[in-house]
């Protein structure tokens, strides 16, 4: 593993830390839900899949430094991305974060049944906002996404591309520490995506410490100054993005 | 910008583990944290309920009035159960199944509260704790209006009484005892799926057990085991106390006791219980 001449030297700067995260997952051939799988479960040797998805890795990521994840798909990026949000337990190692972590995932909504708006403020109560606090981002929100009449629709009438707007401004309604950036603005527009990238730049601005999974290398070349590649689970280099993304592209693993 | 800047304009000063949720006092601030969300899901809850049906809140007065309608026809005239408690029979039972259904709902409620809120879950982290939490919030809300008609009818029928000032407080207490039971039905629901589905009976079960819609006063009046075994239930012990709160008489202190003894051991234990599978939740 290549030691980064950008990695930050004093523990002190640190903004997220890894140290020998492992996260495996078990996934059962079958999968039966309830009492057959109790029951059978014991009854059965288990035929379970363990499926290593991070393996030992290890880096840590200086406040207010921008990140850029590549790797092939099922390579363990998001789930790596998961476990520094803290939504994906670690099987051994450890992470820590300065301040909150909000992963910005591949746009589900929180609940689809309720309107756009109910899920903005669902959301920011749940990360731990007042009510007010979440009333007066609203209008920044809805400017932010140019969602005015849908917010007030239920939220699994949106199309991907609006999901998106709406999951991204969620996320960033608190300017948070460290915000995670999964694939989440793949599905917007090319309008869309200026924006979000402008709304990254003015976290980076405000000391935001940002790390995001694109498969647009261009995406990564304009926003950050550091990449990692992973490939199957294993941290391959860690250092600037031009000589991280060069190995990358010309890589035949 | 230098980086002591930097630093300084980060909220929390340390680095902290993500996975740290097993420390007690931090997840008990981030549940407190967000009391907001409690009280808005609540609210617009039960406003949704309003407007989903075509007779909107009245289904909450009228499906339990039903109810005590059948119950009354079957066991009030056909078996005549009344008799044998000598007591208004309507308020005994509205009592008996308000104070019962209370429970019963609040805990089903939790049991979903996962499975129902796994969008929320997957992409935010946030104390697990509030969703069973809320679930029970939002029943304890709606049960306001099911006090309205006890008073009432207990009104109506036997009179006012200094007791009636108790039967708020036992709600309270009770709405603890409820939260505990939807934090222990939330985490059986996410090992064993099938938890909703044998609630129900579960619940059945315990409605005869305890003295719901007849009266066991002629088991449990004397020192016999029986009768310690109806204390020993909770339920029993809540609904005797709520029945004394408007009928009067005399209040045997082993059911308060009781009472009390579960619901403080429900609430830590369901916390405590909830939060160390708190990692799991995310996997639906």
């Amino acid at each position: 593993m290549a030691e980064s001449a950008n990695a930050p030297t004093s523990e002190d700067s640190y903004a997220v830390s890894v140290e020998g995260a492992d996260i495996k997952y078990r996934v059962y051939e079958d999968h039966l839900d309830g009492a057959r799988a109790v029951i059978l479960g014991r009854l059965r040797s288990r035929t379970a899949v363990t499926v290593h998805a991070v393996k030992d890795v290890s880096f840590s990521v200086a406040v207010g430094e921008s990140i850029g994840v590549v790797g092939s798909n099922g390579s363990g990026k998001s789930t790596l991305l998961r476990g520094i949000a803290g939504l994906q337990s670690l099987d051994a190692g450890r992470i820590r974060v300065r301040g909150d972590a909000h992963l910005l995932g591949v746009a589900a909504a929180l609940k689809p049944s309720l309107s756009g708006r109910r899920n903005v403020v669902l959301g920011g109560l749940a990360m731990g906002l007042s009510r007010s606090e979440v009333e007066a981002a609203m209008p920044e929100i809805i400017e932010f996404s140019g969602l005015d009449d849908a917010m007030a629709r239920p939220m699994n009438t949106y199309s991907s591309g609006m999901r998106a707007r709406l999951a991204f401004s969620i996320a960033t309604m608190q300017v948070p520490d460290v915000l995670l950036i999964d694939e989440a603005l793949a599905v917007g527009d090319k309008e869309f995506r200026e924006r979000s990238l402008k709304k990254i730049r003015s976290i980076q601005e405000r000391a935001g410490t940002v790390m995001m999974v694109t498969h647009n290398l261009n995406e990564i070349r304009r926003t950050c100054t550091r990449a990692l590649w992973i490939n199957q689970g294993v941290l391959v280099e860690d250092g600037p993005v031009e000589d991280v993304l060069h190995s990358y592209e010309t890589s035949t693993l | 910008m230098p980086m002591s800047e930097l630093l300084e304009q980060t909220r929390n000063g340390t680095l902290r583990d993500v996975h740290e949720s097993s420390k007690l006092v931090p997840y008990m601030c981030d549940v407190w944290k967000r009391r907001g969300y409690v009280r808005y899901v609540a609210t617009s809850e039960l406003k949704r309920r309003q407007v989903d049906n075509v007779l909107g809140n009245v289904w909450h007065l009228l499906n339990p009035a039903l109810q005590i309608g059948v119950y009354y026809i079957i066991f009030g005239q056909l078996l005549d159960v009344g008799d044998r408690s000598s007591q208004n029979f309507i308020l005994f039972l509205t009592v008996g199944l308000f104070i019962f259904q209370f429970t019963q709902r609040a805990t089903v409620d939790g049991a979903k509260s996962i499975v129902t809120n796994l969008g929320l879950i997957k992409a935010i982290k946030f104390p697990r704790a509030i969703l069973p939490l809320t679930s029970t919030a939002t029943e304890a809300s709606a049960f306001w209006s099911s006090l309205v008609v006890i008073y009432f009818v207990a009104l109506v029928s036997e009179g006012a009484r200094w007791q009636w000032i108790v039967l708020p407080v036992l709600v309270v207490v009770q709405t603890f005892f409820n939260m505990g039971s939807a934090m222990v039905a939330a985490r059986m629901t996410t090992y064993f799926r099938d938890t909703i589905q044998i609630l129900p009976f579960f619940f059945r079960l315990l409605l005869y057990g305890s003295g719901v819609i007849f009266s066991v006063d002629a088991y449990a009046e004397d020192n016999s085991t029986i009768s310690w075994l109806f204390t020993a239930n909770p339920m029993y012990c809540f609904v005797t106390v709520a029945r004394w709160t408007v009928f009067g008489g005399e209040l045997q202190l082993r059911y308060v006791l009781s009472l009390s003894a579960w619901t403080v051991v429900l609430f830590v234990f369901g916390f405590l219980w909830f939060r160390a599978g708190e990692e799991q939740y995310a996997r639906g």
